[in-house]
Formats: structure tokens, sequence, C-alpha cells
């Protein structure tokens, strides 16, 4: 049909709507899988055609069929003028008609079957979709000119079926966006990947009309994540299968009825199947999986519309990853800060004074802050205690642990009768082992007692290191504990020990932040180190001593992050 | 760090390389975990190949321990290089668990 003819159209039929230059790739694809129909010669004239016999043997255009009854309704009066023309020139009735039956007819009951007759078809792209029949005249003007009218009113029926796809159309691809906008939407408010692929899920459900579909998602680290919706329809392992081999083939897998070429895999339970692999940051880590009953493929906007709804989905998914990790990161900082302020603020705030002993203390808390302890119990009419701790674990909760610790010796040491380190430790692991156990933590502990008439001191060491001491003549060495930490065995095997702390002696009880600390080639400082740096500061003051301790470990570190707590005590032996 | 698991006749035997520290212990807890499951469970950790434990990683082999007891179970270590079986000493770890020289005596010692 030319645009000139169709300009005419356009005058006879009044019509605002769109020339045919507008017409939709959806029409054309359509019009290409519609058949051709084969004409078939109509017995009476050597030139009309026999609809009724093709409609018998060929399969109906019902689309278009249908908007023949639609034209001879929206266009009557244009019909009604070509049919008066017709019935003042002496014809006796002028009609249209589809698969035998009369659609509309001028006058209104046609004549007399039998008369003469024209009839000629209208076809559409060789495709009769009805006729045109004018009773009482005959002749070859006659015909050619009912075949033109014939030709007017398939061009309507054209039109107006164009109309309606694209109308159709439109509406589709505004479905679309407005579900992409309410995709974009519902997934702006989502925090969680989980949230964000739940939504993902239920929207390309919806819009592809999938029966149900799931999601994958492989974290870098963490648990994995598959979510089923409306219920479990593929097994997971089956899920995982598909997910690995999309991620290596880095392609979606289409499974029909009829083609299972798609996937490696047997999947004797899915008819229809679409895969799409998701990629975030560079990696396939989400695939999201539609299936269809036997009957209902998916068609190749579904495809393109759920591979866009996938795209936007990543860049969620990312959103979300860098939200969870900065969300994990404060909370972090905020369990940190609590952490270091539980241990500090729990710390001695002075320093006892002790005729006879010089003690200096401190602890420097790492990032990730550990749970180190150091404690001083001093009260009238008792004996002087010391003691230094670490509980296993990082962060607050090693902090709740070491004040769990820190409060049962330091109770036990305030109130029991003639309490010595032997007793003060055992009881201590009596009441915490039950608690140690059920949390897989233990906590090594150095208990120190000052006997001020003996000038010596008695200890007991659960497993604590390192632990030096060095008589004012020398040399320094490691004390041993003789039993094993707080909460690693029901019983503890603490013995007392003692040590003599005259002017001079020197006893240093540190925590493996010192031990364990790494140089730029990974080397721990170790105990050796300790040893001969305290024979070097041996002379010098507690205070100076530690200073001195720390100053060698953060020389030796060269500015590497602290990783342990570095817990230190130092008491020496001094006049009295 | 790398971990190899096999079993020899009725002993789950956990062989770790590398460095055992608060990185590496979440991994071989949950080894532990998942294997500790029933009673008179039998365990060796092999430390061959072990040149480094932090505390986290005693902790995570004290926690074994532990429930191997329970169980009437019991988890030995083998095969501990020098500066690994100075913290078992140091800690007194050694008092704590049962420690071989080699794999074969510490599966051996379950028979006796």
């Amino acid at each position: 049909m030319s645009v000139r003819h169709l300009a005419s159209l356009r005058s006879i039929g009044g019509s605002h709507r769109q020339p045919r230059q507008l017409k939709s790739n959806a029409l054309l694809a359509r019009a290409r899988v519609v058949r051709p129909f084969k004409m078939t010669v109509l017995s009476e004239s050597v030139q009309f055609h026999s609809p009724s016999l093709a409609y018998e043997t060929q399969p109906p255009v019902q689309n278009v069929e249908r908007m023949l009854s639609v034209v001879v309704s929206s266009h009557h009066n244009q019909l009604t003028a070509i049919a008066d023309v017709w019935l003042s020139e002496g014809a006796s009735s002028f009609s249209i008609w589809q698969r035998g039956q009369l659609l509309r007819s001028w006058p209104a009951v046609p004549g007399d079957t039998r008369e003469v007759m024209l009839t000629v078809p209208i076809c559409i792209d060789e495709n009769i979709v009805g006729e045109l029949r004018v009773s009482g005249t005959n002749g070859s003007k006659q015909a050619a000119r009912l075949a033109a009218d014939a030709d007017l009113v398939a061009a309507l029926v054209k039109l107006e079926d164009e109309l309606t796809l694209m109308t159709a159309e439109l509406v589709n691809s505004q479905d679309q966006q407005v579900a992409l906008y309410r995709l974009t939407r519902s997934m702006s408010g989502m925090v969680s990947v989980e949230e964000t692929l739940n939504s993902l899920l239920c929207e390309a459900i919806r819009l592809s009309h999938a029966s149900g579909g799931y999601v994958v998602f492989m974290p870098a680290s963490g648990a994995p994540l598959v979510l089923h919706r409306p219920e479990v329809m593929l097994s997971e392992a089956n899920i995982w299968q598909c997910f690995w081999q999309a991620q290596m083939d880095e392609q979606e897998i289409i499974v029909t009825p009829t083609d299972r070429s798609g996937t490696r895999l047997a999947l004797a339970e899915v008819p229809n199947m679409l895969f799409i692999p998701l990629r975030t940051r560079g990696v396939v880590n989400v695939g999201l999986g539609l299936l269809k009953p036997v009957h209902e493929s998916f068609s190749n906007p579904d495809i393109k519309l759920m591979r866009a709804i996938c795209d936007h989905a990543s860049a969620q998914v990312e959103k979300a990853l860098l939200y969870q990790e900065s969300f994990e990161q404060a909370r972090m900082r905020t369990e940190m800060e609590l952490a270091r302020r539980v241990q500090l603020d729990l710390l001695p705030r002075h320093l006892p004074l002790v005729p006879g002993l010089d003690i200096y203390a401190h602890t420097r808390p790492a990032m990730h802050v550990g749970g180190d302890f150091y404690d001083f119990i001093q009260h009238a009419r008792r004996p002087f205690f010391f003691t230094v701790g670490d509980v296993t674990g990082k962060g607050l909760s090693a902090a709740l642990l070491m004040t769990m610790t820190r409060t049962a010796i330091h109770s036990k040491a305030s109130f029991m009768p003639d309490p010595t380190p032997e007793t003060v430790m055992r009881q201590s692991n009596a009441d915490l082992y039950d608690d140690f156990t059920q949390v897989g933590v233990f906590a090594t502990a150095f208990i120190g007692q000052y006997l001020a008439a003996e000038r010596r001191i008695r200890y007991a060491n659960a497993g604590h290191s390192p632990v030096i001491y060095r008589p004012r003549e020398g040399p320094a060495t490691m004390l041993r504990a003789d039993s094993t930490a707080i909460g690693v065995l029901p019983a503890s095997s603490s013995r007392n020990y003692t040590l003599r702390i005259t002017e001079g002696d020197l006893l240093i009880v540190a925590t493996d932040g010192f031990s364990d600390a790494r140089d730029h080639n990974n080397e721990r400082f170790d105990y050796d180190r300790l040893l001969a740096l305290t024979e070097e500061v041996a002379q010098r003051s507690a205070r100076e001593i530690v200073d001195a301790i720390y100053e060698a470990v953060d020389t030796y570190g060269s500015g590497r992050p602290q990783d342990d707590d570095q817990t230190i005590l130092v008491i020496k032996g001094a006049s009295l | 760090m790398e971990m190899q698991s096999r079993v020899v006749g009725d002993v789950e035997v956990l062989a770790i390389k590398g460095r055992f520290d608060n990185t590496t212990a979440p991994a071989v807890a949950e080894w532990l975990e998942k294997n500790i499951g029933h009673p008179r469970i039998r365990m060796v950790v092999n430390l061959s190949g072990t040149n480094f434990v932090d505390s986290t990683a005693l902790a995570t082999l004290v926690q074994g321990l532990k429930r191997c007891r329970q169980q009437s179970g019991d988890l030995h270590l083998c095969s501990m290089e020098r500066p690994v079986y100075m913290i078992f000493e140091l800690t007194r770890l050694d008092k704590a668990f049962n420690i071989f020289v080699d794999e074969a005596h510490a599966i051996q010692a379950f028979a006796s």
C-alpha cells in the first residue's frame, strides 16, 4: 500500500490515527509469522474468489478478522456513502460478509441471493478476512470498482490492526517502564543484599508472568544465599549447578521443552527455564532463575526485560554490599570503642604505693582490642596482690570475659580468708571453668602477693607468659607457668612459688603482645630479645623499664600496626 | 594455612600447615565442630607444618579437647615444631593435651 493511498484512506475515514511509518516492529514480526492463504477460484466468476472455501482449508487470521467488524462499526458513515453510490447506480444491495456471515448490508436486509451478484474478497497480506458483495449488477467495470472498494476496506482494516498493535505495544512498553521504575523505587529502600534480591525475584516473576523462580547469591565471604518464590520448584543442587555453569560460560541458560541444549544438566523437572547470571564487582556472583509451565515459554521481549532488570539489580546489589560493608565497619568501630572503654575504665586509676617496691604498669590496646588486664588489690590489713591476665579472643566479647576474670580474681583476693595466689587461682578457675567452656575461651593469669616481712613475692602462674625475673645480680630468666590457664582444665593445679624482691631484684610480667610483636619480615620479637633487653635496662626504674620495652618493641615493628594488646607490669625491689 | 583431613581406622586426623592464628582458627574450629559428633570420638591434630600458633589457635584446640572429653573421647596433638611446642610448654598446655612425637604414636596411643 502506498503512502498516497494511506493518505486518501485517512481522509475518507476522518481518522486522526498514526501514519504507516510508525508501524511497529512487532507488527512486522507478526506479519512474517502469518502463513499466507492459498487463493481458490470461485465457480461463478473467473475473477472472483471463494472466501468460504479458503476459511475451511486454511487457518483464520483471527486478529485481523476481528478488525473488520470493528471497521464496519467505526466507519459506518463512510461505508454507507460507498453503498449509496452503488444503490444509486442500480445495485439492489451492497453488503460486507465474513466467514459466510453477514456483517452489514445496505439496505439493511439484503436482496434476493439468487440475483446476479459480484463478490470480491477483502485481502490483507494475501489473507482473506471478509468479502464485499453487490447484488443486482454485473460487468467488468463494476467488478473492478468493487475490487477497489475491497482494497479500501482492507486498507482500513490493516490500519486499525496496526493501531491496535501499536497501542498494545505502547501499553506494554509503558508497563515495563513503570515496572522498572517500581523496581528502582522498591530497591532503593533496600539496605541488605537479601532484601534487594527478594525484590528482584518478586518483580521478575511478576513481569515475566513466570510461575516461580529463585535467586542465588555467592558472597565473597560468608554463607551463600538461595531464595525461592513462591516455593521450592527446583532443588538447590540443580540451582547451584545452573549457577556454576552460567558463571563458567558467562551467559544465560534458556531451557524449553524441545530444546535442552542451553544446559548440560538434566533438569527433568523444568519445562521452561530462564537463568540470568548477574555480575557484581566484576564477577558473576548472583543468578536469577525463572520457571514457566510446559506450554508457556519465555518470549524475546521477556528475556530482554529480564536482562534490563538484572542489569539494574546488579548495581543495586553492589550498593547494598557497600552499605553492608560500611555498616559492618561502623559496627566494628563502635564495638572496638566499647571494648577499649571497658578495658581502660577497669584498669587501676592509680599506681599502688607499697613500701619497698617500685611499681609501674601500662596497657596499650591494639586496634582489635584483646582481653588483657592488670589489677592491684590493696586493702588495709590485707596482703597486697597484683595480677596480669590475658583472655583469648578479640573485641567486645574478650573485653567482657576479661572483666569476669578480673572480677573473679579481685573479689577472691579481697575477701577470701588468708588468700594466697594458689588458692585465688584455683577458686577462680573453679568459678570460671563452666562459663569459659561454654564460650570456648581461656585466660592466662599471673597472680602475685607481696610478703612484706620477708621481702618476697609469692606467685602462681596459670599458663601466662612472658614473665621475667632478674635477681639483682642477674641474669634474667623466664618464669614458666606451672599450671594451665584458667578455664582449660576443671581443676587447677596451681602452686605457690616465691621470689626474692629486695633492692634491685626485678620482676616483669607482660602479655604476649610483646613477645609476638613482629617486624617487617614477620619475625617475632620473641623471648630472647626480651631477656636481652631486660639485662640492658635492669638498672633503671620501673617506669623507665616499661618505657624502654615499649620503645624497643615499637622500633622493632618499624611502624607496623600493633596486632595484639600489650600490657606490662614491672615490680622492682626498692629501698625501704 | 592449609588443612588436610583424613580418617585412619576410627581416628579423625587433621593436618594443619602454616600460620594457625586468629584469622585461620575459625576454619579449624568449624572442622572440629563438624567432626566431634559421636561418643568416644578420637582425634589427632598434626601440627608438623605449623610454624606459629597464637592464643586464639590455642583456645580453638582447647575447646576441641574439651568437647572430645565431654564425649568420652580425646584429642591428641603430634609433630610439633620446637617454637610451637615452646608455646605449649610456656602456657602449660602440655599438661592439658597428650602430645606425641609423630602421628603414628598419636594414633597408636588410642589403642592402648
